[in-house]
């Protein structure tokens, strides 16, 4: 693959990442409780910027080190079982999400322990500054790594083969189109539109959103598997 | 006759010790939901403050309700005042 086309890749990884919801559903938490509590205009869009920050971080972080670890282990000639392993992760990360991203009934919920769930949304609530916010963006990030420890791997193992100049961009642009969702949803509440619209288009579309993101993952594992290792296994 | 208190609250799950009704507890996420959709201030004091007296209405002949219950009453109550809001104070529980 050339570096556009590899970049190109990368930002199907981004788009992928960005179709996760569990920083998209803690923003309107903190958003929701931001404006009820009766905070300035000001204040909720420097808070929520806050948090948005926080997970751009978090994922500029997270693919930084997972491209470092990779790079230090291997080089830059990642052997191939490493490639078919990491397709594996996102064809089986892709089925598991099909099958148990959101739970069953009313809402948004997701298939992520109770308890932690609970104490992200008592955090919502608690956050009255710009640095808490900033940490709970960091955090959501951190607790998506299930779904998103895929299209990083992918990603960082793209990236490692490029150029220098390459890889800062593909990071770049990585971490930016991964924040997607949060820039809409952080534009609406910005904008003083009501949250629940955003809740309700949440709501309407899960299934939606669940099979695309199961989808594009198998798309990704499928892609890179034969771009990569057939064809370099079959010398084409 | 309507109460503001001696009603029991029971927690979700009976996980956390249960609590007495606190009327003003209701009336501010009433309000925080209904600011959330959109509402002015004094529109979301308004429906919070007559929700939360439907709700004590509703509690009068009963000595234990659980959490759950009274977001559901509070909810249908709410519907009928601002529906977006409504829908935002239902979801609350079910956001992530």
């Amino acid at each position: 693959m050339d570096s556009i086309s590899s970049i190109a890749v990368v930002a199907f990884a981004a788009l992928i990442h960005a179709s996760f919801q569990l920083s998209v559903s803690v923003l309107t938490l903190l958003g929701g409780h931001s404006i009820g509590s009766l905070m300035s205009r000001k204040k909720t869009v420097r808070l929520i910027s806050g948090y948005v920050m926080g997970a751009g971080v978090m994922t500029l972080l997270t693919l930084s080190f997972v491209a470092f670890l990779l790079l230090h282990i291997f080089g830059t000639d990642v052997p191939l079982v490493v490639w078919s392993v990491a397709c594996g992760i996102a064809f089986g990360v892709g089925i598991a999400v099909w099958l148990f991203y959101y739970r069953k009934g009313f809402g948004t919920p997701l298939w992520i322990p109770r308890s932690f769930a609970r104490h992200l949304t008592a955090r919502s609530k608690q956050t009255s500054q710009s640095v808490e916010a900033f940490s709970l963006g960091l955090t959501s990030v951190a607790a998506e790594l299930i779904f998103i420890l895929p299209t990083t791997v992918l990603a960082a193992l793209i990236l490692i083969e490029l150029p220098g100049v390459w890889q800062l961009i593909g990071v770049l642009v990585y971490s930016i189109i991964s924040l997607s969702g949060l820039l809409i949803v952080w534009a609406f509440i910005g904008s003083g539109k009501s949250l629940s619209r955003v809740q309700k288009w949440r709501e309407t579309n899960k299934r939606f959103i669940q099979f695309s993101a199961g989808s594009a993952l198998l798309v990704l594992g499928f892609f890179i598997y034969v771009t990569k290792v057939i064809a370099e296994v079959s010398g084409t | 006759m309507v109460r503001s208190g001696g009603v029991t609250i029971v927690k979700r799950g009976g996980r956390r010790s249960s609590e007495d009704f606190n009327p003003d507890k209701l009336e501010k996420s009433v309000t925080a939901a209904c600011l959330s959709s959109g509402a002015s201030r004094g529109q979301s004091e308004l429906y919070a403050k007559r929700v939360v007296k439907e709700v004590e209405e509703w509690l009068d002949d009963r000595p234990e309700v659980t959490s759950s219950d009274i977001r559901r009453i509070a909810g249908k109550h709410l519907q009928r005042y601002h529906h977006d809001a409504a829908y935002l104070y239902q979801q609350h529980r079910v956001t992530l």
